[in-house]
């Protein structure tokens, strides 16, 4: 009955359905520009998708875990796929909003959310080198004591170090995909080049 | 509620979706130009521009610091960045290379700043009148400039390597910089040279497949490598710059490529042996060593990270590490500065020790072979002697022209030379029992080489003669050279961001 009353009079659906039909591809515009999609990947250019973001991104990238971890890796949790795209949902509709009304600060802070992900992260990798399999069988409390400190208290530097606003990211045109790119070392000049090179 | 409130309403509603989904798509266009101009670069950087100064508008930490390479402060125990002529400090030199152009004249080397300058001003070039003359080769001036990979992609790579050095003057202007290893949009690092493109898959490698911190080595290994110019291949009779690495990166592995292919630099005056030279095996030698092994590359020490008001970059001031060692080796090592210093020094004062006295034998081995031929020896004869001088001199050029052998594999340069004196001596053994068979008995004169000059006249070089010519090249051809360079890049103009 409720539905019923929203179906406009038949002279009137023809605007409606155009009417619509602006309203969902403006929505699909948007989203578009937007990069929606790049927000279901793990690639770490998605992250500079806001400016804001770059010096975290350039820090990364000149950082060592550069090579083995993307910004997913510490920043959603892994324990399960849910988990893992609902905190990404959550965390990135606050990031999009903040940026949107043109709330964020210089200085971009971990909220405790995102501290506990990240020291999570820290220990799924670095299990090893922090706890040992055989003290946790006779000590208590073993594995909790050595993990229980954010790794960043000492670990300062690690990986985007300790200067981390807007200003501290120098020149540069634009920002880069690093992983999974298949990058070429020679120029396509070159690489020409090459082909002919007898004449 | 009347249906015309309600569709009012609605109506309103509507507006109110379409104009906030409008805004918010207007904010987002607004925020990703936003981020264009937060870092917009000042110029818009074709593709091989040659021009330093015109790169370091976008990114003037880098260039400035590149700038420094022109300082000329720094002296180490035995190298530094100052102009020093290495002959008069080692006569022994001159007589080594009898009969080729290092023997004329030979710096220790600057800081990238001078590539262009040195390579005109040295005496190894000549005093070249016009085109086709000169002693050297177009295929000399590949790792001098920026301009090379411009020039490459104008007129061909086979076409730049040929004619003679004084041929391509005119277009090779820049000094070593930020084209040779950059790419122009995306700033990564590139290979710009073809020789290392070919030597890698000389050796069944694809160079695409070197990590981010290979390539820190190998925009570096472009030009600091031993090499060749190849004359048969690709193209018959054109000095095609080529790296002898095919059977691997060892002294020995070279020795064997040239042996194989009989090639030879040059034929020693005095003793008639066909020479190699050397050139700088760096990344050959480095590769042997520790710091290699452990995955440290050039640009670590060569140009570490620095700050400036909290922003990090890499230092293009590419300078001995000794002069840094704050940033380059105290990263790594816990230990006092002078401790470290002092290991370095160490380590080159022991290899110094075996290069000069393989330098001596060297010297008495060429005049011996001299005095053989002039009593009558025949070709035969001569032949393993003339094979054990030139592996011997191979194996100490090898070790010391790689000026920091000494520091990026001690244990294989000491080992080089070991090797080099080896082979000098079977040719002096050999020698010995060559020279009574002809009549002589007693032994050769060490000859008087205690100065550059003594040593150069003793080899037969006649330097007025030569630096005469020089110049009269430096004063009538340099200008004329640097005013078409000008002309030219005046052309090129600067296309900054906001013009169209």
């Amino acid at each position: 009955m409720m539905l019923k009353k929203l179906i406009p009079p038949k002279q009137w659906q023809p605007v409606v359905i155009a009417l619509l039909g602006a309203i969902v591809g403006l929505t699909l515009y948007i989203a578009q520009t937007a990069r929606v999609t790049s927000y279901l990947s793990d690639d770490p250019e998605t992250c500079v998708n806001c400016h804001v973001m770059t010096p975290q991104f350039e820090s990364w990238k000149h950082s060592s875990h550069r090579e083995v971890a993307t910004c997913n890796d510490c920043h959603v949790p892994h324990d399960n796929v849910v988990s893992k795209y609902a905190f990404k949902a959550k965390d990135g509709l606050y990031h999009s909003y903040m940026y949107t009304l043109r709330m964020e600060p210089q200085v971009i802070k971990m909220h405790q959310p995102g501290r506990e992900v990240v020291q999570a992260n820290c220990v799924r990798c670095h299990n090893d080198q922090v706890t040992d399999a055989k003290m946790s069988s006779w000590v208590a409390n073993h594995s909790h004591d050595r993990t229980d400190r954010a790794c960043w208290e000492c670990h300062r530097e690690v990986p985007h170090g300790r200067v981390k606003s807007l200003s501290s990211v120098g020149y540069q045109i634009q920002s880069l995909p690093v992983q999974g790119e298949k990058k070429d070392v020679i120029p396509t000049w070159l690489k020409d080049a090459l082909k002919n090179k007898k004449k | 509620m009347s249906s015309k409130v309600k569709n009012w309403l609605l109506f309103l509603a509507t507006v109110t979706v379409v104009v906030l989904l409008a805004m918010l798509g207007s904010n987002i266009t607004d925020r990703k130009s936003e981020s264009q101009f937060a870092y917009q670069p000042q110029v818009k950087i074709a593709d091989n521009d040659p021009r330093n100064d015109v790169w370091g508008k976008n990114f003037p930490r880098q260039y400035e610091s590149f700038l420094e390479t022109k300082e000329m402060d720094f002296s180490s125990k035995h190298n530094g960045n100052q102009l020093k002529d290495a002959l008069a400090g080692t006569p022994e030199l001159v007589v080594l290379w009898a009969g080729y152009g290092f023997s004329k004249d030979y710096n220790q080397p600057r800081g990238h700043y001078y590539a262009v300058e040195d390579i005109h001003n040295t005496l190894r070039t000549g005093g070249p009148t016009e085109e086709g003359t000169g002693p050297m080769p177009a295929t000399c001036w590949t790792c001098k400039s920026p301009d090379v990979p411009r020039l490459m992609n104008e007129i061909g790579i086979a076409e730049f390597y040929k004619g003679k050095w004084f041929d391509k003057g005119e277009q090779i202007h820049n000094p070593i910089g930020c084209n040779d290893c950059h790419d122009n949009k995306t700033m990564e690092l590139k290979i710009s040279r073809p020789a290392l493109i070919e030597a890698f898959q000389s050796m069944g490698k694809d160079i695409n497949d070197a990590s981010h911190q290979e390539m820190r080595s190998l925009v570096c290994a472009q030009c600091h490598v031993e090499y060749y110019f190849n004359k048969k291949e690709p193209v018959e009779g054109v000095p095609y710059l080529t790296f002898p690495w095919k059977n691997g990166l060892t002294v020995e592995d070279a020795e064997k490529y040239y042996d194989d292919i009989n090639f030879s630099d040059w034929t020693h005056s005095l003793s008639k042996t066909p020479m190699l030279k050397a050139q700088h095996p760096g990344y050959e030698i480095y590769q042997q060593g520790i710091h290699a092994k452990r995955g440290v590359s050039c640009a670590d020490c060569h140009m570490p990270y620095k700050t400036e008001g909290g922003q990090k970059f890499t230092d293009h001031h590419i300078q001995s590490p000794l002069a840094n060692p704050a940033n380059s080796c105290q990263v790594c090592h816990r230990q006092d500065q002078n401790e470290l210093m002092e290991n370095v020094y160490s380590n080159q004062d022991k290899n110094k020790e075996g290069a000069h006295r393989l330098e001596k034998l060297l010297v008495r081995a060429h005049v011996e072979a001299k005095k053989a031929w002039d009593l009558g020896a025949t070709e035969k004869q001569m032949q393993p002697i003339l094979m054990d001088i030139r592996h011997a001199q191979w194996r100490w050029d090898y070790s010391v022209a790689s000026h920091g052998g000494s520091f990026h594999a001690p244990v294989e340069t000491g080992r080089i030379i070991t090797t080099g004196i080896d082979k000098a001596q079977e040719a002096r053994i050999k020698l010995a029992k060559l020279l009574p068979k002809l009549g002589f008995d007693g032994e050769v004169p060490y000859p008087d080489i205690s100065t550059k000059a003594k040593a150069q006249k003793y080899i037969g070089l006649d330097m007025d003669k030569l630096e005469k010519e020089k110049e009269n090249f430096k004063e009538t051809i340099i200008p004329k050279w640097l005013e078409a360079a000008k002309k030219r890049e005046d052309a090129m103009g600067v296309q900054t961001v906001s013009s169209k």
